[in-house]
């Protein structure tokens, strides 16, 4: 049995620079991987070349037996990719239900002539997607139901904001989600709750769940397995615990050297 | 005291009001606009306008600000200090203007500004000696500046019902030969209403229309969430009935509007209308899709050519004969339409493919270019076969329905008005559905969209395509109710103006779209002091909405209200980190 997602020798350049350089990687149906490394390590060009938001300069990308090179982001989102972003990019002057909404874009298939005439298919495809949009929002509790289902996103709060980029994603009914930093900005006590909610995410819902992350708490608690970047290579792999006290990942956050000194 | 803050606004908002007051004058708008009265013979426009600078000075000057991510609204003491000290500053530039034109002889002024008459310099001096006149403009201008001030600190729940009440009246006065028209076809009296010598509105019409357009409103903030509420708790089916019933009574007012109004009138509606068509097609493009098209007049164009060459038209030769086109179908009108949306459709699409990986300002000037091109291609001798090149076409086929003829301003007004209908009919489904959402989000951040599984090519070609789609209607209306077709018709002023209606109103608002027009489109052709600084009105009017009011007259945002207090505050750590902001009065010291 393949895995899920299959990563042989990616690299992406940017001019001189190798932002992802001969990257491996397989991330296996079920299971919640961490991504962490220094910044500038590639950890979001990974993600964006993933995606489709930039082309690869080399490897490969397989997901669920279909290849991604080549493919626009939207192509990717209805094979069943969907992220978030490091900065926060939900659609602000629609509301919470409707960017939600957006998000089963790729699931349902009416155009013109069935919104124009409102046709009872259409109808009832617009009921879907309503219902499945609640879902995702009601992941998160009270927080985004009820009446801020019309608020527009720009008058959430920031932790709000961020969890609504998740429930957006959801509701693309993907079978993986790429989170980048989904706690950048939050402080403790909801760091806390996101740990909780990103194990829910994989074991209620059944995503499998790729995360970046800086807040070592959160990579902790979450990941069944963490991969280290560097300048763009993957420089460790395994646990949390493996992966920590491995001495090229010490040395990418704190320099050569600190090893021996600590 | 009065913090210094306010206080370099409020000079600064009086200096700007005075320098306004004396441009409306030195342009002659001032005199012109002397000529309509709107209440009996002491409010006329032009009066109005020299009032509105120092009042919107006042009124601008103690707007609430944002702080802290907090709005905060200066108290009512200082506020009123600050609208009159922007007022005293507005009718002191004023005076000074008067003044300096009276230092040089007789007419000396007016060699250079020709508006600048005896009878604009009286009015400015209120019919005075300079020195009185200068002291009335500064004592006037400090009472409006303070009233402008006073009336922006009045709670809520009263200034509402009075700014609607105000607006109604001044639009009564303003709608002086629609109205008592309307009264008189009625055989109701008008006389106590509408001013007979004068034009304008009756002192006593004037207090009776503010009073009962400021109560219904008051009444309605009172009785309102009641009423709605129980209508909200009406069984589906008698609510459906009520909406169906309202919309019916709107129906029988349209459809009996042109006989109310005479003929004259309902060009202007005639008009109106061709432009919504345009504003509500435009409206897809630069409202929904968010791609900026400079150059929408190519669809008009479209429509109006398409519409004669495919229903029947004659072109005058170079040598003066009048001959047939060297592509023409002799279809019926309604036949012919289908075909025209199909063909400007599929035009939409050859014009928004290049331009697919443009945004913003780049996709402006490239539309914007594309608009040109199509003036210069109906007018070319390359086409001139088709086109009928500068002499453009003639003798287009008009739509007969049943032998009915549509040319005249009564009955074209009904063809508008069924394909307004039709028009915004689509825009509203369109908005409310899978496409308005993929639209919207292209819009707000085409990559999260893109990411999120929209195709943005896909839906910026659906966009061009259903924007030209709805609106070369507004081109086949003009092309049935003219007759005749020339490039001259096809100027990038029809660009601007479509989208001047569409950023007035709100972008990707309908409603919007229709209060736009009825602005832009319809007060120019009503009142015709207008017609001669129609630029220069709008220009002003959207720097204005730019600058107070960007997301345009009536939003389609439908939620705006509780935003800005609760939420941004919402968390936590944020609450504790701003508290200072939370306490800041007026301004900075005081």
């Amino acid at each position: 049995m393949s895995a899920l997602l299959e990563i042989r020798g990616l690299v992406k350049r940017f001019g001189g620079l190798n932002a992802v350089d001969r990257v491996d990687l397989d991330v296996e149906a079920g299971e919640i991987l961490s991504v962490i490394g220094p910044n500038g390590a590639g950890k979001t060009t990974l993600f964006n070349v993933v995606t489709g938001l930039y082309a690869p300069d080399g490897g490969s990308i397989v997901f669920d037996g279909h290849s991604l090179v080549g493919l626009k982001p939207n192509q990717v989102c209805g094979l069943g990719i969907s992220r978030t972003f490091q900065t926060v990019r939900l659609f602000s002057n629609m509301t919470v239900l409707e960017n939600a909404m957006v998000g089963q874009h790729c699931r349902t298939r009416s155009g013109v002539l069935g919104a124009v005439l409102r046709l009872p298919r259409t109808r009832a495809e617009e009921q879907v997607v309503r219902e499945q949009a609640r879902s995702a929002l009601s992941f998160f509790g009270s927080r985004l139901a009820s009446f801020r289902e019309d608020q527009p996103a720009m008058a959430l709060s920031y932790a709000n904001r961020r969890r609504l980029e998740i429930a957006r994603a959801m509701a693309t009914n993907p079978k993986l989600i790429l989170l980048d930093e989904p706690t950048a900005g939050m402080n403790p006590k909801e760091t806390e709750e996101m740990i909780g909610l990103i194990g829910k995410l994989r074991d209620e819902r059944g995503f499998t769940i790729v995360v970046i992350e800086h807040d070592m708490r959160l990579v902790r608690g979450v990941s069944d397995r963490v991969i280290a970047l560097d300048y763009g290579r993957k420089v460790a792999e395994g646990t949390f615990d493996e992966v920590a006290s491995d001495v090229r990942v010490i040395e990418a956050y704190l320099g050569k050297g600190a090893v021996k000194a600590g | 005291m009065i913090a210094s803050k306010l206080l370099r606004r409020a000079t600064a908002a009086g200096l700007i009001g005075g320098v306004v007051v004396v441009y409306l004058a030195l342009v002659g708008m001032v005199e012109k606009f002397e000529v309509r009265h709107l209440v009996g013979d002491w409010l006329n426009l032009g009066k109005l306008m020299l009032a509105l600078a120092p009042l919107l000075a006042g009124y601008l000057v103690t707007r609430p600000r944002v702080r802290g991510g907090r709005l905060v609204q200066p108290s009512p003491g200082p506020s009123t200090m600050a609208g009159l000290i922007s007022g005293v500053l507005t009718g002191g530039l004023a005076a000074l203007g008067v003044a300096f034109v009276q230092l040089f002889p007789d007419g000396a002024v007016r060699n250079i500004f020709v508006a600048v008459s005896p009878t604009l310099l009286s009015i400015m001096t209120f019919g005075k000696s300079l020195p009185v006149g200068a002291l009335l403009l500064v004592a006037a201008g400090a009472l409006l500046g303070a009233l402008g001030a006073t009336y922006r600190t009045l709670p809520e729940r009263l200034r509402h019902p009075l700014s609607v009440g105000l607006a109604t009246t001044f639009l009564f006065a303003l709608l002086q030969r629609i109205i008592p028209q309307l009264l008189f076809y009625l055989n109701l009296d008008s006389t106590w209403l509408y001013s007979t010598s004068f034009g304008g509105l009756t002192p006593i019409g004037a207090v009776v229309v503010l009073v009962v357009a400021t109560g219904l409103p008051a009444l309605w903030a009172a009785r309102g969430p009641r009423i709605r509420e129980r209508v909200a708790q009406l069984p589906p089916a008698r609510r459906r009935a009520l909406n169906l019933s309202r919309l019916l009574l709107l129906a029988l007012v349209l459809a009996l509007l042109p006989r109310l109004i005479g003929s004259t009138l309902s060009q202007v509606l005639g008009q109106i209308g061709v432009f919504l068509l345009m504003g509500l097609g435009l409206n897809i493009v630069v409202g929904y899709a968010g791609l900026l098209d400079l150059g929408y007049v190519a669809f008009f164009a479209t429509g109006a050519y398409l519409t004669a060459l495919f229903t029947g038209a004659h072109l005058v030769t170079s040598l003066g004969a009048v001959a047939s086109p060297g592509f023409v179908l002799h279809l019926n009108f309604y036949a012919a339409v289908p075909l025209v949306i199909l063909v400007a459709a599929f035009i939409g699409l050859l014009i928004g493919a290049p331009v697919l990986r443009l945004r913003g300002d780049y996709l402006a000037i490239v539309t914007l270019g594309f608009g040109e091109i199509a003036r210069v291609l109906v007018a070319s001798s390359w086409l001139q076969k088709f086109t009928g090149g500068p002499q453009g076409l003639r003798d287009i086929t008009d739509a007969h329905i049943g032998g009915v003829g549509f040319r005249d301003p009564q009955p074209f007004y009904y063809l508008v008005l069924a394909f307004c209908a039709l028009a915004i009919f689509v825009s509203a489904r369109l908005a409310d559905s899978r496409v308005g959402r993929a639209w919207s989000a292209m819009r707000e951040d085409e990559l999260a969209a893109e990411a999120m599984g929209v195709s943005t090519v896909r839906y910026k070609l659906l966009a061009f395509a259903m924007g030209a789609a709805v609106g070369c209607l507004s081109g086949t209306l003009f092309a049935v109710q003219i007759g005749s077709l020339t490039p001259d018709s096809f100027t990038i002023f029809v660009s601007i103006t479509a989208l001047a209606v569409v950023v007035l109103g709100g972008m990707g608002s309908i409603r919007g779209v229709l209060v736009g027009t009825m602005l832009l489109i319809g007060l120019p052709g009503l009142l015709d002091e207008f017609e001669e600084y129609r630029l220069l009105v709008y220009g002003a009017a959207l720097i204005a909405v730019m600058i107070l009011r960007p997301q345009g007259l009536i939003p389609n945002v439908r939620r705006m209200r509780e935003l800005q207090e609760e939420e941004v505050a919402q968390d936590q750590w944020l609450k504790e980190e701003v508290p200072a902001a939370t306490v800041a009065g007026g301004g900075g010291g005081s």
